[in-house]
């Protein structure tokens, strides 16, 4: 049962900003939908989305846990 | 894996620097920071079992509801700390599936059975107060960047948990009679097993680098104060006999049992009478676990390699 990471963004209220709130791993986009949302529950979010770690593009450091998903990518 | 030696990264993180992940540490700072969010990890997942079974005894379609919600945040929370331990280069399925039910680093208070509605009140109030205790003081503190994130939420379901706790032993506390008893009789075991999960005195305690790479701020001894800080006057407020006291002399909370001391767990007793025994004696009970051990493990692995043969079959 292999799974991907996916980053977790929310926006609590109309107006705020997008912001990282954590990440889960799951099998593909609509289970990380349904694990994001029962996982991250601690508000009730104005706006949710996952993004899945490989599609997120590092652009200016060359280490860190988004770069190793790029290389872990291409294995 | 950072180039920097132990001593090092210990300076640079006392003066504010934020490890963001593998790339940054040592590996010192990797273990100790392991040990640190396993116990974390499996503390959250052996709630859940331990609070599930005990959920049978609510006592309407709202406390299911509000007992499920609390083991639907217990699991969240040991997902986040499995997946924190994932990033630092652990594997989250032997974690959880790979390991026998003894070699699970959460607290004794976790190998126990909650029997009544009283019990699980009591735990949520005491036990989850004690992991509040422990992760406030890691989110205040920590220098690991990631962790302090992932806290932001868990604290504030921790302190929902709490609260249903402190509700529903005042309301059984105020109901009096047999409600009551329950209660105190819940108190009376697990007001030491919370103490006891501090683990031991600081004036015994292995060096174990967490406070010096910024893991946690607080000492055992000082986490324990602030623990008692607010469960010994919730008790008293409630009525309820609670083992220790506030002493002005010393300007701390004092135990009024010999600690540590033995605990028959199959009656829910703790030996006073027989008086101080020695650390080693407490660490050899911890290591054989307590009765719920297996049971609690068993009920989180079964179906893995069931379904994992489904899947691939």
């Amino acid at each position: 049962m292999r799974e991907s990471v996916y980053d977790v963004f929310t926006r609590k209220e109309r107006g705020d900003r997008l912001q990282h709130v954590g990440y889960v791993d799951a099998f593909d986009d609509e289970t990380a939908k349904v694990y994001a949302w029962t996982t991250y529950s601690e508000e009730k979010w104005f706006e949710m989305c996952v993004v899945k770690r490989v599609n997120v593009l590092p652009v200016n450091r060359t280490d860190g846990l988004f770069v190793e998903a790029q290389d872990s990518s291409h294995d | 894996m950072s180039q920097l030696t132990d001593e090092e990264l210990m300076r640079k993180v006392q003066g504010g620097y934020m490890v963001e992940g593998p790339e940054d540490m040592t590996e010192g700072y990797r273990k100790a920071l392991r040990v640190q969010l396993t116990v974390q990890a499996d503390t959250e997942l052996m709630s859940a079992p331990s609070y599930w079974m005990a959920a049978r005894h609510a006592p309407s379609t709202n406390t299911q509801v509000s007992a499920h919600a609390i083991i639907q945040d217990e699991l969240a929370h040991a997902n986040i700390a499995y997946r924190l331990l994932e990033d630092i280069g652990e594997s989250k399925e032997r974690l959880v599936y790979g390991r026998q039910p003894y070699e699970f680093k959460h607290p004794y208070g976790f190998d126990q059975p909650l029997d009544n509605w009283a019990e699980l009140v009591v735990a949520t109030g005491f036990f989850d107060r004690a992991g509040i205790t422990l992760l406030s003081d890691v989110h205040e503190n920590t220098s690991y960047a990631p962790l302090k994130r992932a806290l932001v939420k868990i604290g504030m379901e921790e302190t929902f948990h709490l609260r249903h706790g402190e509700v529903w032993m005042r309301r059984l506390a105020k109901a009096g009679g047999e409600a009551r008893e329950l209660v105190q009789r819940a108190v009376d075991w697990m007001f030491p097993m919370t103490i006891e999960w501090f683990g031991l005195p600081d004036d015994m305690k292995r060096h174990s680098g967490q406070l010096d790479f910024k893991l946690k701020g607080l000492t055992n001894d000082q986490l324990r104060q602030v623990w008692m800080a607010s469960t010994v006057p919730l008790c008293e407020e409630l009525g309820l006999d609670a083992p220790a006291h506030w002493d002005e002399d010393k300007s701390e909370y004092v135990l009024d049992y010999p600690f540590p001391c033995q605990y028959d767990a199959v009656e829910k007793h703790w030996a006073f009478d027989e008086g101080e025994i020695s650390w080693d004696a407490v660490f050899e009970r911890w290591k054989k676990r307590g009765p719920m051990n297996e049971i609690y493990v068993e009920s989180v692995q079964r179906s893995r390699l069931d379904v994992q043969r489904w899947l691939t079959a």
